[in-house]
């Protein structure tokens, strides 16, 4: 039977490759998504279990999942299995590497938070004197921006702050805010801080997928097909022109070999597979830029203070709970001064518990302790942005395969001082911020969650107008082999501290316009 | 479309090749379904057969991992870190111990060898301080080998690096979370009308393997 042929092969179905799909099928584009995994089902898949009817308890399999800090013995079966897909760092720098295989990837269990990023990211190397800038501004990615928060239907508070943008937001009512967070916001504002709330992808049913908001969308067209369980080891090229001309994949269940051939290759398997993809195929990395600049966030540090008058049960009602949030509030004038770039939000919350390990007790001693303080506490943590460095980078490990056959990626990230000293300036000043209100700290730490924990991993394929210095240029497209793209995370030049889902989405969407009028033109 | 329907159009993709449709035998002819009873067929229509939970029909073996010395001294730090209290089953009530000892057994060496390690210098330490083992020691004698054992914890991933504290620490949280999310804990918090926080005896959404890869 001859194959079919397709003008684009999309590698990977989580955000970056549902836009990419719905974009170009509904341009009447062919289309074939290769997805690494199968497909769930959540009615078939999912049943209702007590913690005390599992096999381990709770606890989990020990040793499944080592370096996903966010699996439990519930959710174990769906992430990827390291034992086979691995990969590799050195003893000194841990990485936690979170990967979904499923058809729709991370983007059928990402938290939702919907920001954009301002040009205190794009534009970084101009306030820092140090890095590099995007080649694009918030400017050139506005208009995707909101036509994506209109797909997600995101819900958010506009406040006209230049390093918060505000977007397309459905109305949202907020519920009056606890006394404890008002004295939290009245405080912050005395110091500069401007106070928000988070934002939030409504989508639909509680989803806010590519499963429910893009496929759908590009299967009507019926220029779409989904093939499962498509392991992409190669993307192939022309020998001749150099250009990509479709990819070999294995089937998960068979293993057994095929090819598909295609125009146009739009890779979107999350970041690092998809840098991965690339460096094995040996393409697109005559900068040799290809694998440096990892970057993701800081998620950590961790406030917890007690508010006196609603200790041992005796909160009056309206004195606890609720939330507020405190976009980036450090480093946006060039005459600040600090040991430290970059910047972070933080998150306070109101009306929660003291955890039992704050206090060096036990038994019955223990369990008052932790009565007293329960429902009287308060607690901040942030969001950070790391800095991108040349240094922190992937590569091929040759010696060792996945179940698959194909090299692994030996991951080099480790942290630098300036998230040292970003992380304890925003425990100082969360810290500060309990005592002016009168609330002494039960807990408090400067620690954050090594690399990759954030599960936003970005760079190693950078965009930039500098073929020597950059993967891709500022559509996500190759510079070295025109007709392959680049659309999902690896495309980021910072990271800033903000979730990168909206942005991922803008930036394939605006990707597989140009790619779709470039094919258009006949140019690719 | 709704997410259910898009799931269910993906699913109908034809799924069968080619040659094995032409390879197919001719469809059989409508016959009546097989009569139910001890030898009777089962089908998809069929409700499934009431089973239950093998730790309401059985106890388990224990202790598999700890010797007798080691598993009495666990079970006496069990009672210490989580007693029963406000009418909730402590760690002894439910079977912390034995789940523990099991789970070790199943563990990686470094946790095999932190408990090991822990059970072990609790027994020498009583027997030095007190001259006889850690589970036969009164609360008093308990608390003066415990206390100066334990540790404030600020970030979770931070245990003690100091393997004696280390241990404590691992074990008071590990007996909480046994303790918790058992069986014994869910039906106290049923019988008080409450549902746990979190996982503590609440119920949960568990993923079954999804499409796995055979053999």
């Amino acid at each position: 039977m001859a194959a079919k042929e397709y003008d684009v092969l999309i590698v990977g179905s989580g955000h970056s490759g549902g836009m990419a799909a719905n974009i170009l099928a509904e341009k009447g584009i062919s289309c074939l998504m290769l997805n690494a995994g199968p497909q769930a089902d959540f009615a078939r898949d999912r049943v209702a279990k007590p913690v005390y009817e599992l096999p381990y308890r709770g606890f989990g399999e020990p040793g499944r999942h080592p370096h996903i800090y966010q699996a439990t013995e519930y959710n174990a079966n769906q992430w990827v299995d390291e034992r086979e897909v691995p990969y590799t760092y050195d003893a000194d720098k841990p990485y936690n590497w979170v990967r979904v295989r499923l058809v729709g990837g991370r983007s059928l269990f990402w938290a939702r938070e919907s920001f954009r990023l301002s040009d205190f990211e794009f534009k970084a190397a101009d306030l820092e004197g140090t890095g590099d800038n995007w080649p694009i501004s918030h400017a050139d990615l506005d208009p995707y921006y909101t036509r994506v928060e209109g797909v997600f239907k995101v819900a958010g508070r506009k406040e006209g702050w230049p390093q918060f943008p505000d977007g397309n937001f459905v109305e949202t009512n907020y519920p009056a805010d606890s006394q404890t967070i008002k004295k939290v916001i009245d405080l912050a504002t005395k110091r500069g801080i401007g106070c928000s709330k988070g934002r939030s992808a409504q989508g639909q049913n509680g989803l806010a997928s590519s499963i429910n908001l893009l496929l759908p969308g590009a299967l009507a067209t019926g220029k779409l097909d989904i093939v499962p369980n498509a392991i992409v080891r190669e993307i192939t090229t022309d020998k001749k022109t150099g250009l990509a001309n479709g990819a070999h994949f294995v089937d998960r269940h068979s293993r057994r070999e095929m090819h598909v051939k295609a125009r146009v290759v739009v890779v979107a398997a999350g970041c690092l597979e998809s840098t991965r993809l690339l460096l094995n195929s040996g393409i697109g990395n005559s900068s040799g830029v290809m694998g440096h600049y990892l970057i993701d966030q800081i998620y950590g540090i961790n406030v917890v203070a007690s508010v006196p008058e609603a200790m041992n049960g005796k909160a009056p009602q309206g004195l606890m709970g609720g939330s507020t949030f405190m976009p980036r509030f450090r480093n946006l004038k060039k005459t600040e001064k600090r040991n430290f770039i970059k910047g972070y939000c933080v998150r306070i919350s109101s009306g929660g518990n003291a955890n039992p390990e704050y206090f060096a007790s036990y038994g019955e001693e223990l369990q008052a302790k932790v009565d007293s303080y329960a429902g009287a506490c308060v607690s901040g943590g942030i969001y950070g942005e790391r800095v991108p460095r040349f240094e922190n980078h992937v590569r091929i490990n040759k010696d060792v395969k996945d179940a698959y056959g194909i090299p692994v990626l030996h991951i080099n990230a480790k942290d630098s001082q300036n998230e040292l000293n970003l992380a304890k300036d925003a425990a100082d000043t969360i810290e500060e911020l309990f005592h002016e209100a009168g609330w002494p700290t039960i807990s408090r730490t400067e620690r954050f969650n090594p690399p990759g924990y954030s599960i936003h991993e970005l760079g190693t394929c950078r965009m930039g107008d500098n073929p020597k210095t950059s993967v891709l240029n500022k559509f996500c497209q190759s510079h070295d082999v025109k007709n392959l793209f680049v659309v999902d995370g690896a495309s980021f030049v910072t990271c800033g501290w903000q979730n990168p889902t909206m942005t991922i989405l803008a930036l394939a969407m605006r990707a597989s316009e140009h790619c779709a009028e470039q094919m258009r033109q006949r140019n690719i | 479309m709704k997410r259910r329907r898009f799931i269910q159009s993906l699913a109908a993709a034809p799924a069968v090749p080619l040659v094995a449709q032409q390879a197919a035998p001719p469809a059989p002819a409508p016959q009546a379904a097989p009569p139910g009873g001890p030898f009777g067929r089962t089908g998809p229509a069929d409700p499934p057969l009431q089973t239950v939970a093998a730790d309401l029909a059985a106890q388990p073996v224990a202790p598999v991992f700890c010797n007798a010395a080691q598993f009495a001294a666990l079970k006496k730090l069990g009672s210490l870190l989580a007693p029963p209290l406000a009418g909730k089953p402590g760690a002894l009530e439910a079977g912390a111990p034995e789940f523990l000892d099991f789970l070790l057994s199943v563990s990686p060496a470094e946790s095999q060898k932190l408990y090991r390690d822990g059970l072990n210098a609790l027994n020498a330490q009583a027997a030095k301080q007190f001259k006889v083992p850690f589970a036969e020691l009164n609360a008093t004698q308990a608390d003066a080998i415990l206390r100066p054992l334990l540790s404030v914890i600020p970030w979770v991933e931070d245990l003690p690096k100091e393997p004696a504290h280390r241990f404590i620490a691992q074990a008071q949280r590990d007996f909480r979370t046994a303790t918790q999310n058992s069986r014994e804990w869910a039906a106290a918090n049923a019988n008080s009308g409450r549902r746990g926080r979190g996982f503590g005896g609440g119920i949960g959404l568990y993923w079954l393997p999804i499409d796995p890869v055979k053999g």
